[in-house]
């Protein structure tokens, strides 16, 4: 008499069956493959495909594309995922990657670039620098008008070799409102605040307004319209904003 | 594409001993196994002690009772059967509580299906033609997912895609593979001469 061999069915187990359709229209085959399944979905799945040579063919076939394209892959796709050099590198191998950069194909034009930036530097670079630091300099003046504060940007035309000076002119104060310092706020064309600087108020002996220049150097200097803010701080550090210049910079270089 | 299924002729031969139909029995369900077993077992020495007790224990009933009431069945059953050989091995190892071990990294299939696989040219070159086919982030992706074994989550965050993309990808590659597998390797369940045809 053939076995009374009871199949344990995982719906006896309170695991749903799973039929052909089913496994198909939810793309069991991919989710085994990609490990997505949870452990009962699983089991359901697993009993259905010992019992459907299709779905078996199925995963079959896709097992046998995925452990090719493992090794297919790497060479596909080695630039976008180069593993980490020194976590792969052995000991002597790093030896000689390090001794691989002097060898004369690197290292003759490696030197030959190094020569070049040391010599544009010192004949160059420095000696700018140095002369701008230690000689004096002229800059180009340009007005800022208390009667465009408000207005219309004032046009200013500038290089970026020289820079620009600012002229700002604080007003005279009265014992009644007297700042402990003033505050100064430079935005570049793109709003951002570019610079901001501090000094002290003028003592009671110096009367009536003050002059100062701002110099902005050359390499900050952008193209486009520049505001700068002029604010009273008190003894406790509250700012009232004082004068505010709006200016149209253009460089010609 | 034509397939068969087990029947009870094929179970009979089974049971009879006929060797062409027990090379099919254990050449067919070897791979099935090892793709069941390699997301539940870390060693490839206890997958194959499992593989072979299952088969054991199902010959040895099939013939003990002289086969299945619902011979069509068969899969199913080898199935029943590898998962009370788990749970023992578990409950020898003291880990019965769960037929699945996880967090643990997935062991590569390497049944002799697969080991022939890799080494016909053909298949490779399909493989490759496929891969080069696809968009090269989506060669990313499946590296990123089937290489790097990264969380699929963090995965499709990083690449924009959602769990179907991922899905339909897999799917479409299979399905242009399929195609190729089949030719190369033939129906695994074709019998040939013996095919129990339904």
């Amino acid at each position: 008499m053939p076995a009374t061999v009871t199949i344990i069915c995982w719906t006896a187990l309170g695991i749903e069956k799973m039929d052909h359709s089913e496994a198909v229209q939810q793309m069991m085959a991919e989710r085994y493959l990609l490990d997505e399944l949870t452990p009962d979905t699983r089991e359901a799945f697993e009993e259905h495909l010992f019992d459907c040579p299709e779905c078996a063919l199925d995963l079959r076939a896709g097992a046998a594309f995925v452990e090719v394209a493992k090794a297919q892959l790497p060479m596909l796709t080695g630039v976008l995922h180069a593993p980490a050099p020194s976590r792969s590198r052995k000991p002597w191998v790093e030896w000689e990657w390090w001794l691989s950069w002097i060898q004369p194909a690197f290292a003759v034009p490696a030197f030959a670039t190094l020569l070049l930036v040391l010599g544009y530097q010192n004949l160059v670079t420095y000696p700018g620098l140095r002369a701008a630091a230690s000689q004096p300099r002229l800059l180009p003046w340009a007005p800022l008008h208390g009667a465009m504060r408000d207005g219309a940007p004032l046009a200013i035309t500038a290089d970026r070799r020289h820079g620009v000076a600012l002229p700002v002119d604080l007003p005279a104060q009265s014992s009644l409102d007297a700042y402990a310092s003033y505050c100064f706020d430079l935005y570049d064309p793109k709003g951002k605040l570019a610079w901001t600087g501090v000094v002290a108020s003028p003592n009671e002996s110096q009367s009536g307004a003050q002059r100062l220049s701002l110099v902005i150097p050359g390499a900050m200097l952008q193209s486009g319209a520049y505001s700068l803010v002029v604010s009273g701080a008190g003894a406790h550090g509250e700012r009232t904003v004082i004068d505010r210049y709006a200016f149209d910079l253009r460089l010609t270089d | 594409m034509q397939f068969y299924s087990f029947n009870a002729g094929y179970v009979e031969s089974l049971c009879a001993g006929d060797q062409l139909v027990q090379e099919h029995f254990v050449g067919y369900f070897t791979e099935l196994l090892h793709l069941k077993l390699r997301t539940r077992l870390q060693s490839t020495q206890t997958i194959e002690d499992v593989r072979q007790e299952t088969f054991a224990r199902v010959l040895s009933v099939l013939r003990r009772d002289g086969g299945l009431r619902q011979p069509e069945r068969l899969g199913a059953f080898v199935n029943m059967v590898c998962n009370n050989v788990l749970f023992e091995h578990y409950r020898s190892e003291g880990r019965s509580e769960s037929l699945d071990v996880e967090g643990q990294p997935e062991l590569a299939a390497n049944g002799a299906d697969a080991l022939e696989m890799a080494a016909a040219g053909q298949i490779k070159d399909k493989v490759r033609e496929i891969l080069l086919d696809l968009d090269p982030r989506d060669r990313s992706l499946l590296q990123a997912v089937f290489i790097d074994e990264r969380d699929r989550d963090d995965v499709c965050r990083e690449f924009g895609v959602d769990r179907d993309y991922l899905r339909v990808m897999l799917h479409r590659a299979k399905h242009e593979f399929k195609t190729e597998y089949v030719k190369r390797i033939g129906n695994p369940m074709s019998l040939g001469a013996n095919a129990c045809e339904v």
